[in-house]
């Protein structure tokens, strides 16, 4: 919202307070200036300047030589406007001036062998007009020196104040200067009203009914008849442009005028268009079609509260006024409504018709229902002065439901104990009063007051504690520095993730985070998706089935850019839908995942190795050290599956008494065409609750071997159909528990061990936790294990 | 044989070790002296002719002799060996080193760590949500009523009528204080959903770190204690800091709170909008009507809360001017923390 300090120093008298402190203490006080325009500061170094003598250059026909005074000394200036006179009172720019058109410096230069110490300024270099055909000529009554913005009227500052939400007595200069009167503690002057009525009574000319009581609480109007339209005062011009407005003519100005002023939005009505001179506040009950003032025609749904007139539609109220009814240069008699609607109302038509204005904004918010009678005598005052006529005897003033003022206590005790300082009542009852807050009863440790209806966000005593705490600044709370601690009853529920967290980066995994909003055609792949009702783009339509189909499309970037070996994690929530519409809980999961993706090269091609893909292999491994950080290794099982289906052409998952905890695989190709992605890629997703449970019985210290471990090496060829699990799974079921581990080394196929056969080798190692084995019964042992794998698997032991 | 005699096999044998020069050479040595027709070797044999009486004492001087050459021995053959791997000719030490893959955690999450580690050493428990909300959770129960403007601060995704996409961390607190009574000190980070265009300033979806403390006498000066303390601790000791009035429904009075830009010192620039002074949270203290709707007694119960956003603190923190890298996942952006 644009606010004038000039205009506001119209109801408050801010003598002796900078525009810096003024600034300054807005923000503090809870109306957050973002940003503001000190019209004086754009023409620092701009003067007045009496132009004593005006010579032709020497070496130019078109320039001039000027010798201009700005009041301290004399300046050479080479000018090139052809309107430049001696005796002259010119807008000059000394040395190091920033002109505010070009936003370059002034510097002494030489034109043609001539030095120019300065420039004399058109309209459209100060930027207040596009008038570039010449230099501004000043009038001939200003002295040399005073400053151009002096000169000029131009020393007003325009704030931009983000006004939140609950203060809609803020949106208006009254509005902020009543803060800043209860600020600096001056008095708020409201302007008199100071009415020339005719005799003829508003009721012969006028009559309102309000239909819908709820949504309109009061309707006040006034009727001035005879009037002229035409072009506003420059004051009132002024005030309007100088926040942004455009003057339209002297009747709409001032309702503009009004509702920045006052907070109040109005409406002016061409009385004449209105039939039966009868405004009839109703909802509509079917819905329909009007024309606003903007010429454009909207879709008015049902139950639309309207101001009609006999027989049309001519407002939509507190948002718009119709083209029907509109206020032109013919308009000799109006109307000016000045109502209280139902913000909520407001609100909802608003939204429905997407449609906000300076009036819907404000009614939406709240205005004062207490105020419409003085706002539109104000309005009627104005008008008169500016377009003359005659103001009908009396105000129409439909009421149905009176706005009552809340009374509330507030404790001095209660103040303090929130706050952590005391106030004093005084002070307590000094920015009560400079708000508007009426002191009813001082009960001694409590206040009763009275909150007037412009502060509908004053309803409880808290809300009076922020007042008190507001004005008198924040700056006065002290920061304690000691602090209770509760010491049991802690609670860390992040704890685990970021120990998957610290899992996966001491793997060698870089964590992404990805946005779960995705196009449904990758949300569809992986699950049933959840739907945004109301999404930015078709890109962003769905929730995220899979950690998967979410980081698939960072996998793909990547590649683009070139970094094609990736190693990826991520830890974040699934969606996935069971019922539509969802009205409950039960109608969706939502679920924490933990995924990694690996792509490309393991090795990248260097001087101590060759290039190597990562492969299934990796993932397996990569899951099992994962797992084994979790404790969770031995107590995991696999199982595989390589049938293709749409994700993966081959895949496991690890299990856990029949729960899948996790699935992962080589994923199919076809599947990743979706994400435009050409290598082979591997992933691993987990479910993050399941692992969690299943850890939190495990973790203890395990007994680190005292005894040496006795190893020994076996290599058979097997049928290539022999699985390398069950050989093992055999080694250790037939073997005595003195075996305690089984590992591949080696793993090969040629020709000269045959046809669809191959070699695998094993590790074995033997020990005891309670003793030293003796070559003797492992040897037994060992001898044992190579018949039996001999005889079941049909298998040559090689030569050691 | 006499012990001058072994004295001069001493004497020969050390010459020749200390002109040995390779490891060939050396096993010449070896053979020459410890094979089983060695000197040394040889000498032992004739132990057997040597009289009885004079067997131990020679026999002692024998086994001198043995252990000491055989000491030199190794002595010169790991210096030998030692040698050779350091021969300086064969090695370039400025071949570039192997790669060691190291891991990265996302910069979001090591600034969540950091707020986190701060907020547990202040006695904060940390608590989790659901990220999908029901109104009541994200608005209703945080005193946002239906049909005002308030609800205009936090543009929202809708999955239902009923149901959305959380806006803020905030109605995490309501799970917790429906579950525990006071004192509860707790803060919520996670996931947050806003439906605004996307931009170098503004994202669909960020991250959020909520807090409350509730107990039976807790102030807006605790507050402001423990937020300065949280700011020195996360922003450097001894930056100023204000606290501003603001509004949130769930809050009241609310405040923001303010350090100095530390970019440019409090002195203007672009990243303060050149007012000296960077937004980091908002705050206030527990609206009584979020009591009511949890049951709180507030005449018993008085609390703070707060909020603040991660992507934001990490972009001031580490000079990021575009909140979308974040969530690219470029691995040299991942990389490079």
């Amino acid at each position: 919202m644009k606010i004038s300090l000039n205009w506001i120093k119209d109801y408050i008298d801010l003598n002796g307070i900078s525009t810096n402190e003024i600034i300054n203490a807005l923000t503090m006080h809870g109306l957050e200036v973002e940003d503001f325009l000190d019209e004086a500061k754009r023409y620092t170094g701009i003067v007045v300047g009496l132009v004593k003598e005006v010579a032709k250059h020497p070496d130019a026909d078109k320039l001039t030589v000027c010798i201009v005074y700005d009041g301290q000394s004399e300046n050479n200036v080479v000018c090139g406007a052809p309107n430049v006179k001696k005796g002259q009172n010119v807008a000059f720019a000394s040395l190091g001036t920033i002109i505010p058109k070009t936003k370059t410096e002034i510097k002494k230069v030489k034109i043609r062998g001539v030095e120019s110490e300065g420039m004399i300024c058109s309209e459209s270099e100060l930027e207040l007009s596009n008038d570039d055909s010449g230099i501004m000529v000043l009038a001939d009554d200003l002295s040399a020196g005073t400053l151009i913005s002096e000169a000029m009227g131009m020393n007003d500052v325009i704030m931009d104040i983000a006004v939140t939400p609950n203060r809609p007595d803020a949106l208006s200069h009254i509005g902020v200067a009543r803060d800043l009167s209860a600020i600096f503690n001056r008095d708020l002057r409201i302007p008199k009203i100071d009415l020339d009525e005719s005799q003829n009574d508003i009721k012969k000319f006028a009559s309102v009914v309000i239909e819908d009581k709820i949504n309109c609480p009061r309707y006040s109007a006034k009727v001035i008849n005879g009037l002229a339209i035409k072009e506003s005062p420059a004051w009132l011009k002024d005030k309007l442009t100088s926040i942004g407005l455009r003057p339209i003519n002297n009747v709409v100005d001032v309702t503009n005028f009004i509702l920045h002023e006052m907070g109040q939005p109005l409406h002016a009505f061409d009385l004449d268009k209105i039939t039966e001179r009868k405004i009839i506040v109703k909802s509509t009950t079917e819905s329909g079609k009007f024309t606003t003032l903007d010429s454009k025609e909207r879709i008015l749904p049902q139950g639309t509260m309207m101001i009609c007139d006999g027989n049309n539609e001519v407002a939509i109220a507190g948002i718009v006024g119709g083209e029907n009814s509109e206020v032109s240069e013919k308009t000799k008699n109006i109307l000016i409504e000045s109502a209280y609607f139902n913000p909520s109302s407001v609100r909802r038509t608003s939204k429905k018709l997407l449609l906000a204005t300076d009036s819907s904004y404000r009614f939406e918010r709240g205005t004062d229902p207490s105020n419409t009678i003085y706002v539109v005598q104000r309005a009627a005052q104005l008008i008169k002065s500016v377009a003359g006529g005659e103001i009908a005897k009396g105000s129409i003033d439909e009421y149905p439901s009176k706005a009552r003022n809340k009374e509330i206590t507030i404790r001095l005790p209660k103040l303090k104990k929130l706050l952590g300082y005391e106030v004093q009542k005084a002070d307590v009852n000094r920015i009560f009063q400079r708000l508007g807050i009426n002191l009813l009863k001082d009960l001694g440790e409590s206040l009763e007051v009275v909150i007037p209806t412009f502060r509908p966000d004053i309803e409880r005593e808290a809300d009076l504690i922020e007042e008190v705490a507001r004005i008198s600044g924040y700056d006065l709370i002290p920061a304690i520095e000691k602090v209770n601690i509760t010491i049991d009853k802690r609670k860390d529920d992040s704890r685990f993730e970021d120990h998957l967290r610290e899992v996966a980066t001491s793997l060698g995994l870089n964590e992404m985070v990805n946005n779960p909003l995705i196009p449904e055609k990758l949300a569809d792949l992986t699950g049933k998706p959840i739907m945004i009702s109301n999404p930015q783009s078709n890109d962003m339509a769905f929730l995220r089935t899979s950690l998967l189909v979410s980081a698939l499309p960072a996998v793909s970037l990547n590649i683009k850019k070139g970094e094609k070996d990736l190693a990826l994690f991520e830890l974040g929530n699934v969606f996935i839908q069971h019922n539509q519409p969802i009205n409950d809980f039960s109608d969706f999961t939502e679920k924490k995942k933990l995924i990694y993706i690996l792509t490309g090269n393991k090795n990248t091609r260097s001087w101590y190795s060759n290039e190597t893909e990562y492969d299934f292999y990796d993932l397996k491994g990569l899951s099992n050290s994962f797992l084994s950080k979790l404790v969770l290794d031995i107590v995991l099982d696999d199982s595989y599956n390589s049938i293709q289906n749409n994700v993966y052409d081959y895949q496991f998952t690890k299990n856990f008494k029949g729960d899948i905890f996790g699935t992962g695989g080589k994923l199919n190709a076809v599947f990743l065409k979706n994400f435009d992605i050409e290598q082979d890629v591997y992933c691993f997703e987990f479910d993050v609750e399941r692992l969690q449970n299943a850890i939190e019985s495990k973790s203890s210290f395990k007994e680190i071997l005292k005894y040496p471990k006795v190893l020994r090496d076996i290599a058979f060829i097997f049928d290539n159909s022999v699985k390398y699990i069950s050989v093992k799974d055999f080694i250790l079921k037939e073997s005595s528990s003195i075996l305690k581990s089984v590992e591949l080394f080696d793993l090969f196929e040629s020709k000269e061990i045959g046809k669809d056969k191959k070699s695998m080798a094993f590790g074995l190692e033997y020990y005891d936790f309670g003793r030293t084995l003796t070559d003797e019964e492992v040897d037994t042992d060992f001898q044992k294990l190579i018949n039996k794998i001999s005889a079941n698997f049909n298998a040559i032991l090689r030569g050691k | 044989m006499q012990q001058v005699e072994l004295d001069q096999i001493r004497k020969v044998f050390d010459q020749e070790i200390e002109n040995i020069s390779s490891s060939g050479e050396l096993e010449q040595l070896r053979i020459k002296y410890f094979s089983r027709n060695g000197i040394i070797t040889r000498l032992f044999d004739e132990l057997k002719s040597v009289p009885v009486e004079e067997k131990p004492a020679y026999g002692k001087l024998l086994n001198t002799l043995r252990t000491q050459a055989t000491e030199e021995f190794n002595k010169k053959k790991s210096l030998l060996e030692s040698g050779e791997s350091n021969d300086l000719s064969k090695l370039d030490l400025t071949l570039p080193g192997k790669i060691f893959n190291i891991g990265s955690k996302h910069i979001l999450t090591q600034t969540l760590y950091e707020i986190k580690s701060i907020f547990k050493g202040l006695g904060f428990s940390i608590y989790d949500g659901p990220e999908l909300e029901s109104d009541y959770y994200n608005f209703e129960a945080l005193n946002f009523p239906a049909d005002h403007p308030a609800r205009d601060m936090q543009d929202t995704f809708f999955v239902s009528e009923k149901f959305l996409l959380r806006t803020h961390t905030t109605p995490v607190q309501i799970r917790i204080m429906e579950k525990e009574q006071p004192p509860i000190r707790a803060i919520m980070p996670g996931r947050v959903y806003r439906n605004e265009a996307i931009s170098s300033r503004s994202y669909c979806m960020f991250h959020q770190v909520d807090g409350i403390y509730i107990d039976t006498d807790v102030s807006f000066a605790e507050l402001k204690g423990t937020l300065v303390s949280f700011a020195h601790q996360f922003y450097g000791e001894g930056l100023k800091y204000r606290f501003r009035p603001s509004f949130f429904p769930f809050t009241e009075p609310s405040a923001e709170m303010d350090i100095t830009c530390y970019i440019c010192l409090g002195k203007g620039c672009r990243v303060c909008k050149y007012s000296g002074w960077l937004e980091i949270l908002g705050c206030g203290m527990v609206d009584p009507n979020v009591f009511k709707n949890v049951d709180y007694d507030s005449d018993k119960y008085t609390g703070y809360a707060f909020g603040m956003g991660i992507e934001r603190i990490a972009m001031l923190k580490y000079g990021i001017d575009d909140i979308r890298i974040f969530f690219e996942n470029d691995l040299r952006f991942l990389k490079q923390f």
